[in-house]
């Protein structure tokens, strides 16, 4: 029995950056998180053998796909490994059959006729069979691709940007069905590729966040969204407010920590070595009236606002020292005018980082 | 010839220009394929020299063929001595021409829709397990075929027509290698205007016939297949 552990250390020189990364991967969903051109597909093709690393290896439990020191490069369609892409790639001269039995070699017609129906049934997609893709709604699209990847019981599945090309009010349908499609027929490895944070973490186990063809930091998916190690790291999962710290002690259980003007009281935690910068959510910054036994309770002036369909970024000069960004609830912003209301920067939610 | 009007140069017409046209079909379709696939220099250089017949007179185009093909080049001669095929002014040397003049409007075309097809499709059916071979067969031909069918019938429209290139290299002998635009040319100068005419209109009403059938074939061939 294997268990689907993917290995992978590779470099490629791309026209901007050089890709080198190197990983591993088990069963689950991991997430590969980064903006746009970071080298996030580059690798999903690397391991789907469609491009060519510059060297590294890659292997999947004992079998290898690529090792550049003894030459060894086995094509795509000996990896078996299933690739979703971006726009479904689903070919448009074919029907939703015959687009899903297109993987299936070395069998019978009704062989194939029989798993390819049992598939159409998992993804719902029956009665669809003689359609073409054209015809059918985005999301339709999407469980075809996936059944005509699923259906060749691939040992990796490879996920790249599976809902950028749907509407707003059907991704969050789409991302339910998904896990679920995954969680009943799938037991393999997935590796996911996506730039939207809120995506990766509600379909996530792992994350390895990439910037500029490098791994900025990689692990469970709650470690990295609340301890971010990095300011790159922090950037690149959405985090707004980061702002430099000049010192940082200990304070009995707690540490405290200089920035600007202000000390800042925050929960022990391990402090990076070259500690120089920390962060916070903006959804994590609250207000509240003046008590005295609130910790990083401080004053403040509203410098700008911006508001969204349910929340609005509040843009704040704390102690005329610190600029941060808060997302309050609409229904909530006219009450940080009132008098002695102050803005409360939790211990519990702000992190230490190192700029590197 | 008083009353009765010799067919043959619409016959020999026909013949060339299918023949010819199935050669480029057979010649051009690989070519255009590696055209596609490589995109360096040397592709483009023999872009260049593929797509000349377009531009180059015919006459000349039909001299360079003389002079490669005639008794006096060697290639003419090791084809005539080896294989016993003689070019220059036989109904072979009709098609040679037919065919240099026609194949790049098919390379131009196939190539331009090999290159409309998305890349990923052809990523798609190699994670799935196809050769590049299959893949051409089951996803680029079928894709690429109204762009492919659009050059068939440019090519065949050029072949069909051709007159300087097939006068240079297959002459105009009566019954022999006198094609369609030649033997209106002949007739008019022999002030034949009744033939000319009949000519003509044969030319024109079957070229209208064949192309009305290459499209509505191409519309079958696309159903199921999105803009």
């Amino acid at each position: 029995m294997t268990d689907s552990t993917l290995k992978v250390a590779i470099t490629k020189k791309l026209k901007h950056f050089q890709l080198d990364v190197d990983f591993e991967v088990k069963k689950g969903v991991t997430g590969i998180i980064g903006p746009s051109g970071c080298g996030k597909s580059m690798t999903l093709q690397c391991l789907a053998g469609l491009q060519k690393p510059d060297s590294g290896e890659i292997r999947l439990d004992d079998q290898v796909f690529y090792q550049s020191d003894v030459r060894i490069n086995v094509k795509p369609k000996e990896r078996k490994i299933g690739y979703v892409f971006q726009n479904y790639a689903l070919f448009p001269h074919m029907t939703v059959e015959e687009n899903i039995t297109y993987g299936l070699k070395g069998k019978s017609p009704e062989e194939k006729k029989q798993k390819a129906f049992d598939m159409i049934e998992k993804v719902q997609l029956a009665g669809l069979e003689d359609h073409y893709p054209e015809q059918l709604s985005g999301g339709q699209q999407q469980r075809v691709a996936l059944a005509r990847t699923l259906v060749t019981e691939p040992e990796l599945l490879l996920l790249d940007e599976p809902f950028s090309a749907l509407d707003y009010h059907v991704k969050h349908i789409l991302e339910q069905e998904l896990i679920r499609i995954l969680e009943e027929y799938y037991t393999g490895t997935v590796l996911l590729v996506t730039h939207n944070m809120e995506e990766a973490y509600r379909l996530c186990d792992n994350l390895i966040l990439y910037e500029q063809g490098q791994i900025v930091q990689s692990g469970k998916k709650e470690d990295v969204f609340h301890r971010p190690a990095t300011v790159s790291a922090a950037r690149i999962i959405g985090c707004q407010n980061l702002f430099p710290v000049h010192s940082v002690s200990e304070a009995g259980d707690h540490l405290a920590c200089k920035a600007g003007d202000l000390t800042l009281q925050i929960l022990s935690q391990p402090v990076p070595e070259a500690v120089d910068h920390m962060g916070i959510y903006a959804e994590n910054i609250h207000f509240r009236k003046a008590d005295d036994h609130t910790d990083n309770l401080f004053d403040f002036t509203i410098a700008g606002r911006l508001k969204g369909i349910h929340r609005t970024s509040v843009t704040i000069h704390v102690e005329n020292t610190l600029s941060l960004t808060a997302s309050v609830p609409n229904e909530e912003v006219d009450s940080l005018s009132q008098e002695d209301v102050k803005v409360e920067l939790p211990p519990s939610q702000l992190f230490l980082l190192e700029s590197r | 010839m008083a009353e009765g009007i010799n067919l043959f140069p619409l016959f020999l017409s026909f013949r060339v220009a299918l023949t010819a046209t199935l050669l480029a079909f057979l010649i051009g379709i690989p070519i255009a394929y590696f055209l596609n696939r490589s995109n360096g220099r040397i592709a483009d250089i023999i872009d260049t020299f593929l797509t000349l017949p377009i531009v180059l007179p015919p006459t000349v185009l039909g001299y360079y063929l003389l002079v490669l093909f005639g008794r006096q080049s060697s290639l003419g001669r090791m084809l005539e001595e080896k294989f016993d095929i003689t070019i220059v002014f036989t109904p072979t040397g009709a098609v040679i021409a037919a065919l240099v003049v026609s194949i790049p409007f098919l390379i131009k075309s196939a190539r331009s829709a090999f290159a409309g097809i998305d890349p990923s499709l052809l990523n798609a059916a190699r994670v799935l397990g196809r050769t590049e071979f299959n893949i051409f067969l089951t996803i680029i031909l079928p894709l690429a075929w109204r762009g492919i069918a659009a050059g068939i019938t440019l090519s065949f429209a050029r072949a069909l027509g051709d007159f300087g290139a097939t006068l240079m290299v297959a002459g105009s002998i009566p019954n022999e290698t006198m094609t369609m635009p030649i033997a209106i040319y002949d007739a008019l100068l022999a002030g034949n205007r009744d033939l000319v005419n009949i000519l003509v209109l044969i030319m024109t009403a079957v070229s209208i016939a064949v192309l009305y059938i290459i499209n509505r074939l191409e519309k079958k061939l696309n159903k199921g297949q999105p803009l």
